[in-house]
């Protein structure tokens, strides 16, 4: 008995000791801060200028050789302005902050985790302090006592854990402190300041957090990192600090209504399955049948394939749906978007110069409202590949084409049919129209708070062969393209998906439920038939 | 099974040593296959496989019950006294009819048609169509010859080293800093040669270091430039745009990638991309971009010298000449 006890006693520790090594926390240093000697600095100087440099200067002024491709642009160390920090509203940052932000990242930016525990060839925990103690050689504001960052470090509570009641304490807070103004009703960051911002860092243009995005928080997403943010605020962003104008508690309200915004699960499932309704297909966003549907949410990439590139997509995340009868198949796309942009001007369309350095600078086309217009393409390959070889994904080759539905926001706001049926056989071509008999797909779509809703449906099956026919039972391979106009998106400069597949769900065949019938009375009979003799025998 | 003061019976030791196998072949052996190879997923026991064990429990323990008369006995005996209703004629019911319908739970889930995603296996380095001359092509820039590192000890001495133009801002802003243009580079082969220079002991094999040096310098920043957005600051395959892509651009750090093939693969993967991969490159998803459309052959030569380094490998070395080398040795 005691043996046995032990063992087992033996697989649990060995088990524990398994899960906890899964679960240790890196952005917090687990060794002791070495000290900043001078040789320290010096080694920090080297790592600096092999690992950041490229990005954030050889003098630490936030503008290396790869910083014209960047938004936002890589910190300018001189100012001594850092935006995620554990310190007031103003204040230096402490080692601890800098290190944190190192060694996760900021997510959605070109700030990568530089943690060797992640990636193989990061920085140890030492190589990241000994960079620290270089990059504060940039700003003068380090070496002098006034400017301490640890006598600014900010008093953090125990956590109001989230309940609906907190929920709608935060909410009305959200409302009352006019954080709708930048960041909007919904949390998307399209208040009606938001065209209007500026930073501090030279002045540029600067978006309101979209809220909703629970995977993009720079400086974390739990309710704790939140709540640290009211308390600091942002440096050298329009962000401020609301220790004077919330007490304690309320912020940590307003901290569970944020995290309750946030879209935290990304079903990134691959196969969109069709779901078969008897009826009409709708043809509005808004129908409620939608609601019906399995969803997927495609991720997206910018289009850096080919030029010109561009790095700086706002679309990162389309959630699509799908319906069909016996006649037709409708598809539902919804994704954030700031703003509605329903105007295109051709002429404001960026052209490859000879300075083109393999991606775009963000200078050099218009990134405003009113320049180009908002777009989506839903593209599949012209015919349903025979074994699994698919067109590229990126519009196809030559011999093996896609067919892209384009749905265009200035058509639709103008009146016209605001979908297109269009061929393509390479990125470097222009997509082909197909003429007006082959343009058999109709579309809406709806701009609301913060969301494009577009439908787009066509007949299962044409008479076209430039377009893809709709068959039960297959795997369809489809890909996405979008335009955010308003950032200054048209052509090439977009994002894109690669291929995911839609299956239209076929309908349970009879045989099936037979099958399962005379399985369940044959054991049936039999379990009858044996109680009977045991019954008799017994 | 006996624990003190505690009897299973014959039939419910059965049952549990059966749950007992079947829960082994569904958590344990994943779990520690996980364990075992450190990959970041379990491997789970194939469906016919583990259908296949389960059998061969059924019949192993059928074997050992119907062994002796006494055990098959008291195996049956619970099993009668259920059908007779010795346990409530209730108990009877619930059982007779829950075990039809777990079967035909089973039949229905085994016929019912299902969608699961097309696979298609990624094959790591497709060569058919790789060029064979390129096989034995090595970096022009890891090994300048004396006539190019002679012209690079002239132009330091000259003060007036050129650097790729998207270098230019950056030289420009630190030139007035140091007493050669050079000094901003602060890796110890670039410094200890420029320390020679200055005592005027000029060799070249450290001129050779140095200029290796700068190169790796430019090539960093075309890396950058053209590759960090998918493959990654630390070539980790982590870059931002990386999540986009299904097929995940490579990581350079991985065991078995850039490790295992010669640097004139890695040229020919770089220049022509995903488009320019041969038939059964499965599943045809890169994103790589054809970049000898792009960018010159010079550039993308230091571009492969910055990214081995970056991820801390070398590349294999041509098979004549590594049989070479042994030789010699």
């Amino acid at each position: 008995m005691i043996k046995r006890v032990s063992v087992s006693l033996f697989f649990l520790v060995a088990l524990s000791c398994l899960l906890l090594t899964h679960v240790q926390a890196a952005d917090e240093p687990a060794g002791k801060k070495p000290a900043k000697t001078p040789e320290a600095i010096e080694k920090g100087r080297v790592i600096y200028y092999m690992r950041c440099s490229f990005c954030h200067g050889l003098q630490g002024d936030g503008d290396g050789p790869v910083a014209y491709q960047l938004i936002p642009r890589p910190r300018d160390f001189t100012k001594g302005l850092y935006k995620f920090r554990s310190t007031g509203s103003g204040e230096l940052p402490t080692d601890e902050d800098l290190f944190r932000v190192i060694s996760r990242g900021l997510p959605g930016t070109a700030m990568q985790t530089f943690d060797s525990d992640k990636i193989k060839s990061g920085l140890t925990e030492e190589e990241r302090w000994q960079v620290i103690y270089f990059i504060k050689t940039f700003s003068e504001d380090f070496n002098d006592p006034e400017f301490d960052p640890y006598k600014a470090v900010v008093n953090v509570s125990s956590e109001i854990k989230s309940s609906q009641a907190s929920i709608e304490k935060g909410k009305k807070i959200f409302q009352e402190m006019m954080c709708w103004e930048c960041h909007g009703d919904g949390g998307r960051g399209n208040g009606p300041n938001s065209p209007r911002l500026k930073d501090k860092f030279r002045g540029d243009p600067i978006l309101p957090f979209d809220l909703t995005k629970g995977w993009r928080y720079k400086g974390g997403n739990t309710t704790r990192d939140i709540y640290l943010r009211f308390n600091t605020g942002i440096n050298g962003t329009p962000m401020p600090s609301f220790t004077d104008s919330l007490n304690d508690e309320e912020r940590w309200h307003l901290a569970n209504y944020v995290v309750s915004l946030q879209k935290r699960e990304v079903n990134n499932n691959p196969v969109l399955s069709a779901k078969f309704v008897s009826g009409e297909l709708p043809a509005d966003p808004d129908n409620t049948l939608w609601g019906s549907a399995a969803s997927i949410d495609v991720l997206m990439a910018g289009q850096v394939i080919a030029k010109p590139r561009w790095e700086n997509p706002s679309v990162d995340l389309v959630t699509i749906r799908a319906l069909y009868n016996d006649k037709e198949i409708a598809f539902l796309m919804e994704w954030g978007d700031r703003f509605k942009d329903t105007v295109h001007n051709p002429e404001k369309e960026y052209k490859v110069s000879d300075v083109y350095k393999g991606y775009v600078s963000w200078e050099e086309i218009t990134r405003d409202i009113g320049n180009f217009r908002d777009s989506i393409a839903l593209q599949f390959p012209t015919a349903i590949p025979a074994g699994t070889r698919k067109p590229h994904f990126f519009r196809g080759e030559s011999g093996n084409t896609v067919n892209l539905w384009v749905w265009k926001s200035d058509l639709e706001e103008s009146g016209q049919p605001p979908v297109e049926e269009v061929n393509a056989s390479s990125p470097g071509q222009p997509m082909k129209i197909q003429p007006p008999e082959g343009q058999q797909i109709k579309g809406k779509g709806i701009w609301k708070d913060g969301v494009w809703k577009v439908v787009i449906k066509r007949p299962l099956l044409t008479e076209d062969k430039n377009d893809i026919q709709f068959e039960k039972g297959k795997f369809i391979p489809l890909a996405l393209n979008v335009w955010d106009g308003s950032n200054g998106e048209h052509n090439l400069l977009m994002s894109l998906s690669s291929w995911h597949y839609v299956i239209l769900e076929t309908t349970v065949p009879m045989s099936v439920y037979l099958y399962t019938l005379l399985g369940i009375a044959g054991l049936g009979l039999g379990e009858f038939w044996l109680v009977r003799r045991v019954r008799r025998s017994g | 099974m006996t624990l003190k003061g505690f009897k299973l019976g014959r039939f419910w030791s059965t049952v549990v040593a059966l749950l007992i196998i079947y829960l082994i072949i569904k958590w344990v052996i994943p779990f520690v296959s996980r364990w075992l190879t450190g990959l970041p997923f379990p491997l789970p026991v194939p469906g016919t496989l583990a259908l296949f064990y389960i059998i061969l429990t059924i019949i192993a323990l059928f074997i050992y019950i119907s062994f002796s008369e006494e055990r098959l006995e008291e195996f049956l005996t619970p099993i009668r006294r259920l059908l007779l209703g010795m346990y409530g004629s209730r108990t009877r019911t619930v059982v007779l009819a829950i075990i039809p319908l777990l079967f035909g739970w089973q039949i229905y889930s085994a016929t019912v048609p299902k969608v699961s995603s097309p696979t298609s296996l990624r094959i790591q380095h497709p060569s058919s169509n790789f060029p064979k001359d390129m096989e034995s092509l090595k970096n022009p820039l890891m090994n300048p010859g004396d006539s190019e590192v002679d012209k690079f000890i002239e132009e330091v001495k000259g003060n007036n080293v050129q650097f790729i133009p998207e270098a230019a801002s950056e030289i420009e802003k630190v030139k007035g800093e140091y007493d050669n243009i050079l000094g901003f580079i602060p890796t110890e082969p670039m410094q200890a040669f420029l320390k020679d220079m200055k005592a005027g002991n000029v060799s070249r094999d450290k001129a050779r270091q140095a200029l290796k040096e700068k190169y790796l310098f430019e090539g960093r920043i075309l890396y950058a430039m053209n590759c960090r957005a998918c493959h990654g600051d630390s070539t980790g395959g982590d870059g931002p745009m990386a999540d986009g892509f299904r097929l995940r651009p490579i990581n350079f750090t991985e065991n078995g990638t850039i490790e295992t093939i010669v640097e004139g693969y890695t040229f020919w993967r770089v220049s022509t991309g995903g488009r320019g991969l041969p038939q059964e490159a499965t599943p045809w998803d890169s994103a790589m971009p054809v970049w000898k459309a792009d960018i010159p052959e010079e550039y993308r030569w230091r571009i492969i010298m910055a990214e081995y380094e970056l991820a801390q490998k070398t590349p294999r070395q041509p098979e004549k000449l590594a049989e070479g080398g042994e030789k010699k040795e």
